[in-house]
């Protein structure tokens, strides 16, 4: 079984956030990163996956500037085999999920894989498209929000979550696309040898050029025009009164005024 | 429970990613490699390629590291000859201030005394300079391990062999998660703690070995400090103030701290002695205070905190250094206190600190001989080192302050014109033994100070800008050894100060309809070892949390 | 030309997703300030009821598509469909709720059609002839204003609670229903699927709740949260809390709501007895409506708050559910 795990790397949980000077991204100096929780949660159902199956490969398919590697080693230190990194200045065009989706494709396509892994969505930008596009361009089948993978024979069998409590199993061909929801297993600790291990690993640089992509075949169609603090105009309406009449006057302007009950 | 621990040999294994250990590592492999093309030229003995391991307990290098910092770049030069090529440093000392402040005015120094004097000295963020360091040994083929914390000492005997580190995965009960993996133990010829101030392995290892016998007990100071993102360019990079005096009170050592960074940036902190008096002093809220002061609330108006943290040191200097060395065991940099309490700098001993350990490191590899007898010449080295020379002119800083500022200042002032001679040696007690009975009905120190969320911001507020977080399913890693004391006898002779001295409002005191008890909110820790320091009954014992809790400094 | 804004109904075993009408206010928004058309599409197999449902909105249309192959949902069936249905009416506009099912196929219908796809805005606002989405990034910290550079269809979704259903404009005469007839016979339809289930026992999910009860440090003592639960019931509200209450296990950490717990942004957050500090209120500070009770008048709870009560809960909250049972008339 080999599964090819999409990890990107976003901004830690914890980070305080500030809007760059040209107001288009956060300012990213001084802030630490990790990988997108989904994916973490993606590499561990793959790794989890492959030593269920006791054979195969987990690649690590990543794209980004530089400092991604930290988070490609950590895959690697967690146990996947090798590692693809898509990385130089023409990567930083694509900002929207088709133009990583279809630089991702271009990576994949002499690779030889049963199960494709991603995030539901990542934890900045939140598109929640990226696998589906990769699907979608490598014709794959697809299933997403998975909550279980139990893979049989050429299909894999999947928990969908829905909403509002309700699952759903679903059966798809193999090569198939999985987006991974957060929580669906627990997360494993890298240990120092497999850190020490991780050094000896493939981690394949790969250019844009190397996958015959411009800058311009990587154009985003949409793009953020503006990034700021959500506004919150609030005036506080303070009611006063006993509590019985307080209570009734409040309820009162939650039925009628802010219509929520 | 009964555990299979895996066994990891190295050749060096160093405890703490900080100035010290980087720099001892860095310097290890040039020498080390000197050494083979030497050994191979004249056809002696080659050393083979060592392991060298650094383990951290942060997420990742600088994580939890926090400092002023005015770096003076002489150790880093014989380091780095070429650092100013591409170290990652915010300017240049250029204008420097020094006040010594009242309740709304300030009387500048006439002169600028020799110990505050950085021309030649370089702004800094130390998170930062360890994170490029941290680059340059891994390039040199050092193993970093971040989030590996080191949590016992391992012995043959008494001669040290290694490190366990901690485990993880065990839940709030202590049992043992799905993914627990346990800690692994670190084998290694030389064990290097660079833990900086108030190691939790040191402060084990001091007690194992007894090293700090016969030594004045360590005293420290906690720094607590902001960063502001500025409209403008009103404070260049580069452009230093120091304050003495308010808010501080006469019983209480410290100073504050103003310096220029990149980008208009301002770090601002304040310094407060861990051996005050009164048990109500909050180095948080003396820090919100200070900042209203008619020079800084001006400086800082229509800026914006970004950033929050704070950290001890250890100002004792000389007459406090425990005996570093041991078999198979080094202590170096905050650790085995070679910052330089009068100048408050310790990173550029640290940084030399670790290089003559290094060299002591190679000397033993030769001899195959990691023995006291060839590690004890490192305090030799460093007594007889630059880094030994200021240490012991200013022996008796702080010592002086004992006794309060003003009497404190002028001992400080002979002292410095006397090159740290003074007639006697001063006689020196621990800092909580300082702090005294509180008075029944005394005043509220902070009855005045607001948090309006421009200026001042409530302890909560600030903690969330230090970005500091837990898994919060663990077992709480600040062991309290008796709470009876805190719900009794604290509680009616101190007030419980632990309240008062962290400053990220891990201690609480909740009381229900039938009891009071002690609450701990671990994951707020910000790893400063306050309180592991300051508790007037030292029944706080700080031990590392599961690896890459903690905050996450940056720029700090 | 491509013209007009076509609205992506949602059903599910002939029953209408309340989100579509939410989206249909946004779509209804957009054109009254453009001038559009606007038309429905619902998929599926014996769909009448709703198709009639949405028709007495106001809309110029009504599409239904029915086909075997779409009578449980499927990707391949829905692409291939609204692939067909799209190329046919051209719009200019495609609009979607940003449920779990669009999330599911909405993204390769848009690749096949080499399109870009707006996901989960929260508004709009015109400019021009262009429309400008906000969305937000970072898990709700930050807001964007994204504008599409790319030919017509705009595919956009919105979350959900962006806009309220109760607000869309209902036509002067119900819309025209017309079935519109697709051609999926060279569809593959791959996924086989499962009927939908619940699970026994499961976490609950704060996320979901579109009214939430939250209480702090005020409520004193674990046998307090009765009276807390009693509210809650009435109002059928979830509840959850600061962090202390988790911390001393009064309730399963799943509750939490702040920094280290829950971020959430329900219909109402009813806070009682909770400062209002920093992380706490990072956890909700996007809910709609937010009404803080606290015995405190300076705590910054109120900062953020819609509507305040200063008091003491342990007077105010049993007042306060006599008050919503009064009002939902039991
Ligand atoms: C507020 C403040 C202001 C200062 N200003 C200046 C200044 O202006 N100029 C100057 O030169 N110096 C200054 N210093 C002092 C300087 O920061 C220190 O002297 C220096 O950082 C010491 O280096 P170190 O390597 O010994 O320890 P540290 O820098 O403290 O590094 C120790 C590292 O070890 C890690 N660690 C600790 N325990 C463990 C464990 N058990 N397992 C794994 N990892 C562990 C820690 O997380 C940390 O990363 C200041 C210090 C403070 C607190
Ligand atoms: C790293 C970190 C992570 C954290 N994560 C979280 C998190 O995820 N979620 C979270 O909630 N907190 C979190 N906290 C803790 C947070 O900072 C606060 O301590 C916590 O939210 C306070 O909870 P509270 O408002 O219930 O209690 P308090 O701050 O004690 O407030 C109690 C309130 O109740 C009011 N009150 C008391 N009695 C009455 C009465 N009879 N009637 C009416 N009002 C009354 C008081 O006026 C007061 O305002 C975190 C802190 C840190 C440092």
């Amino acid at each position: 079984m080999n599964i090819v795990v999409c990890l990107k790397q976003v901004p830690k949980k914890d980070s305080i956030l500030r809007i760059a000077a040209d107001q288009k991204w956060i300012d990213d100096r001084d802030i630490s990163y990790e990988m997108s929780e989904a994916d973490a949660y993606a590499l561990e159902e793959a790794l989890r996956q492959r030593e269920k199956h006791g054979s195969g490969e987990v690649i690590v398919l990543a794209l980004g500037p530089e400092r991604v590697r930290q988070s490609i080693k950590e895959a690697l230190a967690k146990g996947a085999d090798r590692a693809i990194h898509l990385h130089d200045d023409i990567f930083n065009s694509a900002t929207d999920a088709a133009g990583v989706a279809r630089a991702l494709a271009a990576a994949l396509k002499d690779e030889k894989f049963d199960l494709v892994f991603t995030g539901l969505q990542s934890d900045d930008y939140g598109f929640a498209q990226v696998g589906l596009i990769l699907a979608e361009t490598l014709g794959l089948s697809s299933a997403t929000i998975v909550m279980e993978v139990q893979p049989e024979g050429d299909s894999v069998r999947v928990k969908r979550e829905l909403e509002s409590g309700w699952f759903q199993w679903v059966k798809i061909p193999m090569p198939a696309l999985l987006t991974i929801q957060s929580g669906i297993n627990q997360l494993r600790y890298a240990t120092l040898k497999g850190i020490m291990a991780a050094k000896k690993k493939e981690l394949k640089e790969v250019k844009a050029a190397d996958l015959g992509l411009t800058a311009q075949a990587l154009q985003p169609a949409q793009v953020i025009e503006k990034a700021y603090l959500p506004i919150k105009s609030k005036q506080t309406e303070i009611i006063a009164g006993k509590p019985a009449e307080a209570a009734a006057k409040l309820v009162e302007k939650l039925k009628f005024d802010a219509r929520v009950l | 429970m009964n555990i299979e621990r895996e066994t990891l040999e190295m050749d060096v294994l160093l405890v703490g990613a900080g100035p010290a250990n980087l720099s001892c590592a860095l310097h290890l492999t040039n020498l080390v490699a000197q050494h083979n093309e030497k050994a191979k030229a004249d056809g002696g003995r080659q050393l083979h390629e060592l392991n060298i391991a650094v383990i951290e307990k942060a997420a990742e290098i600088g994580a939890h590291q926090l400092s002023g910092a005015v770096l003076d770049p002489i150790s880093l030069r014989e380091l780095l000859p070429d650092f100013e090529k591409d170290a990652p440093f915010e300017a240049p000392v250029g204008d420097e201030k020094v006040y010594f402040l009242t309740a709304s005015g300030k009387i500048p120094a006439p002169i600028l005394p020799p110990p505050l004097r950085n021309h030649g000295n370089y702004v800094i963020s130390l998170n930062k300079f360890v994170r490029w360091l941290g680059d340059k040994c891994e390039a040199a083929g050092v193993n970093i391990f971040p989030e590996f914390p080191g949590w016992e000492m391992l012995y043959d005997n008494n001669a040290v062999i290694g490190v366990r580190t901690g485990d993880k995965g065990i839940d709030k009960n202590g049992k043992p998660k799905a993914v627990f993996e346990p800690g692994v133990d670190i084998v290694a010829k030389v064990t290097v703690l660079g833990e900086g101030v108030r190691g939790s392995l040191t402060k084990q290892l001091l007690k194992q070995l007894k090293l700090d016998a016969g030594k004045d007990p360590q005293v420290y100071s906690v720094g607590v400090k902001e960063l502001w993102e500025m409209p403008d360019d009103r404070f260049p990079a580069g452009s230093i103030i120091h304050t003495m005096g308010w808010p501080l009170d006469s019983h209480t050592f410290g100073g504050s701290w103003v310096y220029g960074m990149k980008d208009r940036i301002i770090n601002i902190g304040l310094a407060v002695g861990l051996d005050y008096r009164d048990p109500k002093i909050d180095p948080h809220h003396e820090f919100q205070k200070f900042k209203t002061h008619p020079l800084f609330a001006e400086l800082l108006q229509g800026g914006k905190m970004i950033r929050y943290g704070a950290k001890a040191m250890p100002v004792g200097g000389w007459y406090t250094m425990p005996k570093p060395t041991h078999d198979g065991v080094m202590i170096i940099g905050d650790s085995a206190a070679t910052l330089n309490g009068e100048r408050l700098k310790g990173i550029h001993t640290a940084i030399k600190a670790g290089m003559l350990a290094a060299e002591t490191i190679l000397e033993a590899l030769l001899a195959d001989d990691y023995s006291d007898k060839i590690l004890s010449r490192y305090e030799t080295r460093l007594k007889e080192s630059y880094v030994g020379k200021e240490l012991y002119q200013t022996r008796n800083f702080h010592q002086a302050f004992d006794k309060g500022r003003n009497m404190g200042l002028m001992i400080a002032g002979i002292s410095t014109l006397t090159g740290g001679r003074l007639p006697t040696r001063l006689p020196i007690k621990a800092g909580h033994e300082h702090m005294q009975h509180q008075q029944a009905n005394g005043a509220d120190r902070y009855a005045d100070l607001k948090y309006d969320d421009k200026l001042t911001f409530a302890k909560l507020t600030d903690v969330y800008y230090s970005s500091t977080a837990h898994d919060e399913d663990q077992p709480c890693h600040l062991h309290v050894l008796d709470t009876n004391i805190c719900i009794d006898r604290c509680t009616k002779e101190f007030g419980n100060p632990c309240q008062h001295f962290c400053p990220a409002s891990v201690y609480e005191m909740v009381e229900d309809k039938e009891s009071r008890k002690l609450h701990i909110n671990f994951s707020n820790c910000v790893h400063c070892k306050t309180c592991d320091i300051m508790d007037p009954y030292q029944i706080i014992n700080w031990v590392p949390p599961e690896g890459g809790g903690g905050p996450n400094y940056r720029n700090m | 030309m491509s013209e007009g804004i076509l609205l992506f109904i949602e059903q599910r075993d002939g029953k209408l997703n309340r989100t579509s009408l939410e989206t249909l206010v946004a779509v209804q928004k957009i054109a009254a300030t453009t001038g559009d058309t606007t038309s429905a599409v619902v998929l599926g197999q014996g769909i009448n009821e709703v198709a009639t449902e949405i028709a007495a909105k106001k809309l110029a249309k009504v599409y239904t598509v029915e086909d075997d192959k779409l009578a449980t949902y499927t990707p391949d069936a829905y692409v291939g469909a609204l692939k067909q249905v799209i190329e046919k009416l051209n719009p200019r506009m495609v609009a979607f709720s940003h449920t779990y099912r669009v999330r599911d196929f909405a993204p390769r219908l848009t690749a096949a059609l080499g399109k870009t796809f707006v996901t989960d805005c929260i508004s709009f606002r015109q400019d021009g002839n262009d429309t400008v989405f906000t969305r937000q990034i970072f898990q709700g910290k930050i807001n964007t204003d994204v504008r599409v550079q790319s030919a017509p269809p705009i595919f956009v979704s919105f979350q959900a609670g962006s806009y309220r259903a109760d607000l869309a404009e209902v036509g002067d005469a119900p819309a025209a229903v017309e079935a519109l007839a697709v051609d999926l016979s060279s569809v593959d339809v791959r996924t086989q699927t499962e009927a939908p289930f619940q699970e026994a026992k499961q976490a609950v999910d704060l996320t979901q709740a579109p009214l939430i009860v939250a209480i702090g440090r005020g409520i004193k003592e674990k046998d307090n949260i009765k009276i807390i639960e009693d509210l809650a019931a009435a109002m059928g509200a979830e509840i959850a809390a600061s962090r202390p209450i988790c911390d001393n296990e009064w309730l399963p950490m799943d509750r939490q709501i702040g920094s280290s717990g829950q971020t959430v942004a329900p219909k109402l957050y009813l806070a009682i007895g909770i400062s209002g500090a920093i992380q706490h209120v990072v956890g909700m500070k996007n809910s709609q409506t937010i009404v803080a009770i606290n015995k405190d008048p300076e705590a910054p709870i109120f900062d953020i708050a819609d509507y305040g009560i200063v008091g003491d809960l342990f007077d105010i909250i049993p007042a306060l559910t006599a008050e919503v049972k009064k009002a939902k008339g039991e």
